[in-house]
């Protein structure tokens, strides 16, 4: 096989399916990727151009496809930039959208990792927890599987008006910051909250709803697992002793 | 603000509405706090398995009416509490804020008089909306016996209101809750479903986009399951309910005209599961069931449809109408749609199927894949191979003295 190995960046992916469109035997990744013996590493080196002429074409005969590739890169596959090549050129190849067939593994195997992105997303919008901050800034820090900091920001902006807020990465060390006008995407570490006055109370309170709600003559553990996986309960606040 | 005592109590009452969704409504946030998701949100998960959705909570649990059924009935021995409707906004706003809920459930039991309650009920969704300025969903549960203006006033603020039907006939109400009628229950249904209309055709704002529901209590009265789904039904094309939900009988409550034992969660979900079918597959009460019927439990009532409608099948996946595609065990509507998009393109086989996800255990019964045929030719076996609890009263853990006939399901992994 011959690995195009490129930087993660969209430039560098869209470079290096330029370099690997006629390749039967390419296989695309993010640069630290382990390669067999057999194996050949193409070098790809970024390139403006070359990248432009691929979205130029790919905007050309789809227009929904550029954010559907974004998404399959930003999933939790391994093999994402492969994924994604695949389908794109199977799209080049075809002159037109191609995202009905469903029998072409091609297809699937991008629309899977679309569904795992925007499934997690919309999962997200609702399991995501905020904290207030002394400031009046809201904190919410997550850890999702995907890359999807940035899908989830124009869901909270359009809810939370004028509220500045802050949604951080901590599996990738970044941050989206809001401060009622203007957005940011920041590297972020570990960062030291001072918490407002009401914030235990609300969160005691937001307890004790949780447990007044549940019926307990029903008690269907693995639905609620099912619904909720466990490696979400970490900033679950219902889920905190 | 409201304390821990009081949330509990009220709470404790509002917990047995099963409605939680938060969908049908796409409000925008008009300068304020929150917004609608059309497609609803679930924020947490309970341990009994249902979302969370909506902060579910009573104005006041200290009620006149004597509902057999009801944890918050007059004569109940439970702490009475009420909330005032700052109390509702301020808690709301502070849970929405940090993400907890996509909204406010609110609903009370009838305190003083139905009037009484249902104006503080609007007042509270009143001030929520102007003074907190809260965009986001809003569900409020519908007072029988109060003044239709009251009730028109709280739809201009809600996105969904309900009025509970309680119980599938008008003898088992008058029984149960003898001081709530069917008149008064379908009447202000009606009245909204016009108001609704009327709304809608001058353009003056939508009002209540996200419709009405109802629900009803399951076993606790004798009716079977072909009673209630004809009733579903009824309410879906008549009244133009968005939602039936299904309360199977859990007794918190001993009283002699009550049964004992609980409804049982599989009764549950197979009215689920044939609701399904009504609202989203095209089928009617009438082919599923008659009225003095009941589900089957043993199988899902697709199932269940297709094995008594086996002259129907097998269909070809590749020609196959899409009303019919609905209809195969199996296939449902995102199946459907992926298998309609996909034999554009190519003739579909059976490793295809696999590939889009078609449940193959079930369908490959009742198509043909280009021709072929996957599934049993003995309609026993079929039989046998969809019967859901089988599956597991047939598991076994194999041991050196297992018999050899078991030992060979292990490797094919039939049952």
């Amino acid at each position: 096989m011959h690995f195009y190995l490129f930087d993660g960046t969209a430039q560098g992916f869209y470079t290096a399916a330029f370099l690997a469109y006629a390749d039967e035997q390419a296989f695309l990744a993010c640069e630290n990727t382990q390669i067999g013996l057999n194996d050949m590493t193409m070098p790809v080196t970024n390139d403006k151009d070359k990248a432009e002429r691929v979205l130029k074409k790919l905007r050309e005969y789809d227009r929904a496809a550029e954010a559907e590739i974004d998404a399959v890169l930003r999933s939790h596959f391994s093999d994402r930039a492969q994924r994604a090549f695949l389908y794109l050129r199977l799209l080049v190849r075809r002159r037109g959208p191609v995202r009905r067939m469903h029998a072409e593994p091609a297809v699937e195997g991008a629309l899977d990792a679309v569904r795992k992105v925007r499934g997690e997303t919309h999962n997200m919008t609702g399991f995501l927890r905020f904290t207030e901050t002394a400031g009046g800034v809201m904190y919410a820090p997550c850890s999702p599987d995907n890359d999807i900091i940035e899908y989830l920001f124009p869901h909270f902006k359009a809810r939370f008006g004028a509220q500045p807020f802050v949604i951080h990465d901590l599996r990738r060390e970044k941050a989206c910051l809001y401060n009622g006008k203007d957005a940011a995407l920041l590297p972020l570490g570990k960062t030291e909250l001072v918490l407002s006055d009401d914030e235990e109370t609300f969160k005691n309170l937001w307890r004790d709803y949780y447990a007044a709600v549940n019926i307990p003559e029903r008690r269907r553990l693995r639905q609620m697992r099912g619904y909720m996986p466990v490696r979400y309960w970490k900033f679950l606040p219902e889920k905190q002793p | 603000m409201i304390d821990a005592d009081r949330l509990k109590i009220l709470t404790n009452g509002a917990k047995y509405d099963v409605s939680c969704s938060s969908s049908g409504s796409g409000r925008r946030n008009a300068g304020g706090l929150g917004n609608a998701a059309p497609a609803g949100i679930c924020h947490s998960f309970t341990p009994d398995g249902r979302c969370i959705s909506l902060l579910k909570i009573l104005l006041s649990n200290d009620c006149i009416y004597h509902c057999r059924y009801c944890v918050n009935r007059a004569d109940s021995d439970i702490p009475r509490a009420s909330a005032t409707a700052e109390e509702i906004c301020e808690l709301t706003i502070a849970f929405y804020k940090r993400n907890y809920i996509e909204g406010l459930f609110l609903s009370s039991a009838v305190h003083v008089s139905p009037d009484r309650t249902m104006e503080e009920m609007v007042r509270a969704v009143k001030l929520l909306r102007t003074v907190y300025r809260f965009h986001g969903y809003i569900h409020l549960k519908g007072i029988p016996h109060a003044d239709p203006a009251l009730v028109r006033e709280g739809a201009k603020y809600a996105d969904r209101m309900s009025y509970n039907i309680e119980l599938p006939s008008e003898k088992s109400l008058k029984l149960l809750a003898p001081q709530k009628t069917k008149q008064s229950l379908l009447l202000p249904m009606r009245e909204l479903t016009a108001f609704r209309r009327e709304g809608a055709e001058r353009k003056k704002g939508h009002i209540l986009p996200a419709g009405q529901t109802t629900q009803l209590i399951v076993g606790a009265s004798p009716e079977p399951d072909g009673k209630i789904l004809h009733l579903a039904q009824s309410l879906y094309d008549r009244v133009g309910l968005k939602r039936v939900y299904y309360s199977g009988y859990v007794p918190v409550v001993h009283d002699g005209l009550l049964p004992e034992k609980p409804a049982g969660a599989l009764r549950e979900h197979r009215l689920y599961q044939a609701d399904w079918l009504l609202r989203f597959y095209g089928f009617t009460a009438d082919e599923l069931l008659s009225e003095s019927e009941n589900l089957a439990a043993e199988y899902d009532p697709k199932c269940a449809w297709a094995l008594k409608n086996m002259h129907l099948f097998p269909v070809e996946i590749n020609r196959c109408p899409a009303e019919l595609l609905l209809r195969v065990p199996g296939i449902g509507m995102r199946g459907a749609k992926r298998i309609l998009e996909a034999r554009r393109y190519a003739v579909l086989r059976y490793e295809d199927l696999l590939r889009m996800r078609i449940v193959m255990k079930r369908a490959k019964h009742f198509i043909t894949c280009d021709g072929k045929f996957f599934g049993a030719e003995k309609p026993a076996r079929i039989r046998r191979s969809l019967v859901l609890q089988g599956a597991a009263e047939n598991a076994e853990q194999l041991s050196l003295f297992s018999s050899p006939e078991t030992a060979l399901t292990s490797l094919t992994g039939e049952l």
